[in-house]
């Protein structure tokens, strides 16, 4: 077999019996190949075959829910290269965060990086629900998918929450006393309920290890569950981006099909699209197929006649622009966690509190309601409708229409509630200092992350 | 007996063979689930608070002067004597948990977290605390302060004034808006 042996050994290596037994699907670069290798390959079956063209522009989600995929993956790493050097113990917690620093080889960096992550995708979570909310992606058949992505934000607060009490230092244990003290004002239940949480009426070794076991089995437990149920809904939906245009909008809809109507010359039935399509020069032409732009002429029609379940292939265009999303969020937290270190104060102190002391960045809007209102309105109340109602949301909202012009009420409200829960926190982490005084920024920067 | 005669099962309240299968595993599950939440419940509740438990025997009660705070560190508490009367006030801020400090240049405990002024019966006197300092039951046996650390009063709710006590300049932590 001469002819074998002078091919490159790649091509060798892929015709093996070993490579063919793996990759047991065509090469991506025939539209077969791609097909087949998004119903064969596990991983690459997140992704459809095809995608809306619609879904490419970066402005159609950001691509924010796929950053928060990507840091939980950072958090995962980080955080398993971290608990190997971390034993829950009051006694050799504190300890372990300064070996990280000065024994463990790159300790300090994966340490940073695992907070900065945190906070980011604390962001990002949210985020993305502005995003979905803004962009109405909540409404059918979307609604349930709605609930469980609330549901993966309160875990993401929850990870971030036990998380901040790990260092055992004087911002861990005082951030989280006055978090976790937020729960006894609950009438009846908050008492106990934090009680239960901490294993103890006050923060101690206790409340360390079970925060330890909640952060790192718990909650990543329930994350991979939430958010296996929340892609695969996405999966079978597709993105509210890529819907065809007025889906959700019956008199823009009915125009539409009129317009394409006019344009075939022919009444259209809308259950049964035609096979052809009359362009505007007067020829009939196959419906268009999915095509990889670039490769075919990309206007095939004129662009009136334009179907609007326009597709392209998820590999190479979906695909690749999610690994440069990926690359460009490990970048992110990377060069973050390079240039800031994440804090480490003295060790925990029972009997002295830091001035002043506050609750981690996104509960400090709480914080700061609770100065100017009944405890239990504040403490309970605001939070507990804040969740109901983001729960109840995509049920209670019925209007169809997803352009922002018929939704003013609801971005009203909307923008009012996150406004004000802005203004609460920017107030809280930044305007607030020893004995919850209002200082300047600019003055006296009272603000650990 | 004739078989017509026989009112139907579903007349005679009787349940089917399936019926009673599908009623059997829900409640069975349902079994299960109160089991799980009980166990969970017992394993997971608190166990007695070992932190703070017993009655501590102090100094004598002399010791203990008009207008001064003394920390107790095994009780994480202040004996205090105010209008004559001895107080013994947890440490624990009745807002968020702070540990609130005596401040000696205003006589008064300043919490530092979010500005809960108190004065030295532990009574409310500024900031967004919902009630005074929380107190433990005070004894003096033979002359010596003993402090039962094992109960938790409440403060007294806002606006409670009893112990009038005067004023002094100063402070540390600024009272909250």
């Amino acid at each position: 077999m001469p002819m074998s042996r002078r091919r490159p050994w790649r091509v060798r290596l892929r015709e093996s019996a070993v490579w063919r037994s793996i990759v047991r699907t065509p090469p991506l670069d025939s539209p077969r190949g791609r097909a087949l290798r998004s119903f064969g390959n596990v991983f690459l079956h997140l992704y459809p075959v095809r995608v809306p063209r619609a879904v490419l522009a970066f402005r159609s989600t950001f691509r924010l829910g796929f950053i928060a995929t990507v840091l939980f993956a950072i958090l995962a790493i980080t955080g398993t290269y971290l608990m190997f050097f971390y034993t829950p113990a009051v006694t050799m917690a504190y300890g372990d965060m300064q070996q990280l620093r000065t024994r463990i080889g790159f300790g300090q960096l994966i340490r940073n990086v695992h907070r900065w992550g945190a906070h980011l995708m604390v962001l990002v979570v949210v985020l993305h629900l502005v995003r979905v909310f803004v962009h109405g992606a909540y409404k059918p058949p979307r609604q349930f998918n709605w609930v469980i992505g609330v549901g993966l934000l309160l875990v993401t607060l929850a990870w971030s929450f036990t998380g901040y009490l790990l260092p055992w230092d004087q911002l861990a244990y005082w951030a989280v006393t006055v978090g976790s003290d937020l729960v006894h004002y609950a009438p009846v239940v908050g008492g106990p309920l934090r009680d239960f949480l901490l294993g103890g009426s006050t923060i101690g070794q206790a409340a360390l290890l079970r925060f330890y076991v909640i952060h790192v089995a718990v909650l990543t437990i329930a994350f991979l569950l939430l958010m296996a149920v929340h892609l695969w809904r996405v999966r079978k939906d597709g993105l509210a981006a890529g819907d065809p245009p007025h889906a959700h909008d019956v008199t823009a809809r009915a125009a539409d099909d009129a317009r394409i109507a006019a344009i075939a010359g022919a009444a259209l039935d809308i259950a049964e699209p035609p096979p052809t399509v009359v362009t505007g020069d007067g020829a009939t032409v196959a419906r268009p197929v999915p095509r990889v732009l670039g490769v075919v002429p990309p206007d095939p029609l004129s662009r009136a006649a334009r179907p609007p379940d326009d597709e392209v292939f998820s590999w190479p265009h979906l695909i690749v622009r999610h690994q440069v999303v990926a690359l460009a969020t490990c970048a992110l937290v990377l060069a973050l966690g390079i240039a800031f270190e994440a804090p480490l104060r003295d060790l925990a102190n029972p009997n002295l509190t830091p001035e002043p002391a506050k609750a981690p960045w996104y509960f400090v809007g709480l914080q700061e309601l609770l100065a100017h209102f009944d405890p239990l309105v504040a403490g309970v109340l605001a939070p507990a409708v804040l969740v109901g109602a983001l729960v109840m949301l995509p049920y209670v909202d019925r209007n169809p229409s997803r352009r922002p012009r018929d939704r003013r009420l609801a971005l009203a409200i909307f923008a009012l509630l996150f406004g004000a829960l802005v203004v609460l926190t920017v107030i809280g982490a930044f305007f607030r200092g020893p004995g919850w005084a209002f200082v300047l920024p600019w003055d006296a920067l009272y603000f650990e992350p | 007996m004739d078989d017509a005669m026989l009112p139907d099962p579903v007349a005679r309240g009787t349940v089917t063979r399936r019926e009673l299968l599908e009623a059997g595993w829900k409640i069975g599950g349902g079994l299960l689930a109160v089991a799980a939440a009980w166990t969970s419940w017992e394993a997971l509740r608190p166990l007695a608070d070992v932190s703070g438990g017993g009655v501590l025997a102090l100094k004598p009660a002399s010791s203990y002067t008009e207008g001064t705070a003394t920390f107790v560190r095994e009780g994480r508490l202040y004996v205090t004597r105010a209008g004559g009367a001895l107080h013994a006030l947890a440490q624990k801020c009745p807002h968020l948990g702070c540990a609130v400090p005596f401040c000696a240049a205003s006589g008064r405990f300043e919490c530092p977290c979010h500005g809960s002024h108190y004065d030295l019966a532990g009574e409310w006197l500024a900031g967004p605390a919902p009630r005074g300092m929380d107190r433990h039951p005070l004894q003096v046996i033979d002359g010596r302060v003993h402090v039962n650390t094992t109960v938790l009063e409440l403060g007294p709710p806002l606006g409670t004034d009893r112990v009038r006590l005067p004023t002094r300049e100063g402070g540390c932590a600024p009272p909250a808006p």
